[in-house]
């Protein structure tokens, strides 16, 4: 350890006024997600959208762009997006409740919002920040469709598949049926395939203190 | 073919005119006491200055602090001339865009649209409910229905297509008032046999579909039939993306199917609904022209490279897929039209006669619901003004003690 190390107060400051600045001069939303659709490039960055994009940014819409033209921007209507109608049979869809929109935005389409999701069938129960707003993705549901598109009929879970034990396991078991004093066991045990696990400590517990048998 | 089919559509309106001299005389349908102003005029004054009011508002934009909904609401309640109506449209201009967008009220938007109507400024009103998104006029059905109204009192059947259009891209076809004003616009504006480009097919497609799906007699019935030819139509020359893009409509493919799909359900249905003749002699006319077209797309194609090139664009393989499915289409809508001729389900009086009888029967009793609903909503928003009045009031005198606090304890410090 030679030498203390420098204390260098200005460019702490330096440092701290830089992050300061950058905080005040954040981009708004309409800013840094403006799209020049003719050279598909971010006029913020001058970056280019990825080429497999390019089909969708041309021919749909990103959220807002829907929300702009609709009564108290669409508060209550259900979205949905078109990779979900692609990837998966269970209807998917964002429920809006809450629209903040970037009033800078010539078209007002841009912004932030939030919703309640229901993923492949299953509805959560809080609503939360809906993300990729900006994706040129999304399409609404109309009102007349609405239920066609929301009810949906989970698939009954498929039977539960049996095989025979393993032999050391079986002998154990008809062992310890016997020493119970059932007798012989009427059917031959059998093993289910889908196994129901417990993650509650209590239980975890219990089956520590019991011990093997045979 | 245009031409047969604009004769038939003239012997037919001949037709009409001679079995019911009344209703060619009278153009108009709501009644004089739902387009009454007096109800509106009744209600409390605020009289503010304009000149003070669009001051004050500036001032507030220019130290970028929100405006408040009750300053716009008095500057439209207190338009007096033509050029404040165009002044007031600036300002609506500003305060959708402004943080307090979403804030805009129900009733200065019925005020606004009731001063352009007084002052003669119909297109300004029909321009910002186009410009919807710039303006943010969501006028709610009631106001439609005026809107509407006065565009048929003077026979402008396309400008009352176009409002027909708004109501149904904001799927607001609630009140049967709203419904059957609508069913007349589309129905009087389709018998007059226009010359429609594609865009405004689509949006005309659209309307009939979803003002359709709210009725479920025969004319409800024809309408969703001609709703989903239109747009099967559309689909058809220029793809499923250029159909649902921007309209509250169903993304799958197969508009014609849908069409097929409302005669079955006619043909199939035990009571005693129709379709009208005319409906299905223009879809007849859609289907010849579109495999006429699509032909004449096929022969042409060595010879006209780029224009294939730019039809690729708008269409994917799913689209054209479907144009091979139009033969079927078409053979199945002869068989399916041919047996509700053998069902009797046809009828042959034309669309825009039952819509008349429709509004001559039942618009006087959904007019009384809908004046008990306005005179209700009138005395909410009153209160509802009252109440912002009030805490303007009350925010006013507050900052104007904080402010003697301040300087008061300001003083103090001084002197001490």
């Amino acid at each position: 350890m030679a030498r203390k190390k420098r204390v260098r107060l200005i460019a702490e400051m330096a440092k701290k006024i830089r992050a300061y600045r950058e905080l005040k001069n954040r981009p708004r939303d309409s800013q840094k997600y403006a799209l020049d659709y003719e050279t598909m490039r971010r006029p913020y960055t001058g970056k280019m959208l990825p080429g497999l994009a390019w089909k969708d940014v041309s021919r749909e819409s990103n959220l807002f762009s829907l929300l702009a033209s609709m009564k108290m921007f669409g508060m209550g209507r259900i979205f949905t997006r078109k990779s979900w109608l692609e990837d998966h049979m269970e209807p998917s869809y964002w429920k809006i409740t809450k629209v903040k929109v970037d009033y800078i935005a010539e078209n007002m389409d841009h912004g932030r919002a939030w919703g309640i999701l229901t993923y492949k069938g299953k509805q959560e129960s809080e609503p939360r920040e809906m993300d990729k707003v900006m994706y040129h993705d999304w399409r609404l549901i109309p009102k007349h469709l609405e239920p066609q598109f929301k009810d949906f009929q989970p698939p009954p879970p498929p039977p539960v598949r049996f095989v025979p034990y393993p032999p050391l396991l079986r002998a154990m078991l008809l062992a310890k049926h016997k020493k119970a004093g059932h007798g012989d066991m009427a059917e031959e045990p059998a093993l289910p395939l889908t196994r129901e696990i417990l993650l509650m400590k209590e239980d975890l517990e219990s089956q520590d203190q019991e011990g093997t048998v045979v | 073919m245009a031409a047969s089919v604009f004769k038939r559509c003239v012997t037919a309106a001949v037709k009409v005119k001679r079995l019911l001299p009344s209703l060619s005389a009278r153009r108009w349908l709501l009644s004089a006491a739902y387009t009454d102003t007096k109800l509106w005029e009744v209600r409390g004054k605020d009289p503010q200055n304009l000149a003070v009011l669009a001051n004050d508002m500036e001032r507030t934009y220019s130290k970028s602090l929100p405006v408040s909904s009750l300053a716009v609401s008095r500057f439209v309640d207190n338009i007096s001339s033509r050029e404040g109506v165009n002044q007031a449209e600036y300002y609506l201009y500003r305060f959708r865009h402004s943080p307090n967008c979403w804030y805009l009220r129900d009733w200065t938007i019925h005020s606004w649209i009731r001063q352009c109507l007084k002052y003669g400024a119909r297109d300004k009103a029909m321009h910002t409910i186009k410009n919807k998104v710039q303006y943010g006029i969501f006028p709610d059905n009631f106001t439609i229905n005026i809107l509407i109204d006065s565009y048929l009192m003077d026979g402008d059947l396309k400008s009352a297509c176009s409002l027909v259009e708004e109501v149904m891209l904001q799927e607001a076809f609630d009140l049967p008032t709203t419904q059957i004003l609508s069913l007349y616009s589309l129905g009087s504006y389709l018998a007059t046999r226009p010359q429609l480009t594609v865009p405004e097919e689509r949006a005309l497609g659209a309307s009939l579909l979803i003002c359709g799906l709210t009725q479920d007699n025969s004319i409800g019935l024809s309408a969703q039939l001609l709703g989903n030819a239109l747009l099967g139509k559309v689909e058809m020359l220029k793809g499923i993306h250029a159909v649902f893009k921007g309209m509250p409509l169903d993304w799958r493919h197969g508009y014609l199917g849908r069409a097929l799909a409302v005669m079955e359900t006619v043909a199939a249905a035990p009571d005693d609904v129709k379709l009208t003749k005319d409906t299905l002699d223009y879809m007849n006319d859609l289907l010849q022209e579109l495999s006429s077209a699509l032909d004449s797309d096929s022969s042409g194609e060595e010879s006209a490279g780029e224009e294939q090139e730019k039809k690729e664009d708008t269409m994917d393989e799913d689209d054209q897929a479907e144009q091979a499915n139009l033969s079927q289409y078409a053979s199945r809508f002869k068989k399916m039209s041919s047996q509700l001729e053998s069902q009797g389900k046809v009828d042959t009086t034309s669309f825009h006669t039952l819509v008349t009888t429709l509004a001559q029967q039942n618009l006087a009793s959904a007019e009384e619901q809908d004046l008990e609903q306005y005179k209700s909503k009138v005395q909410d928003w009153e209160a509802e003004r009252k109440q912002l009045i009030q805490r303007e009031m009350e925010m006013r005198e507050k900052a104007k003690q904080e402010r003697e606090e301040r300087l008061a304890s300001k003083a103090a410090a001084q002197q001490a």
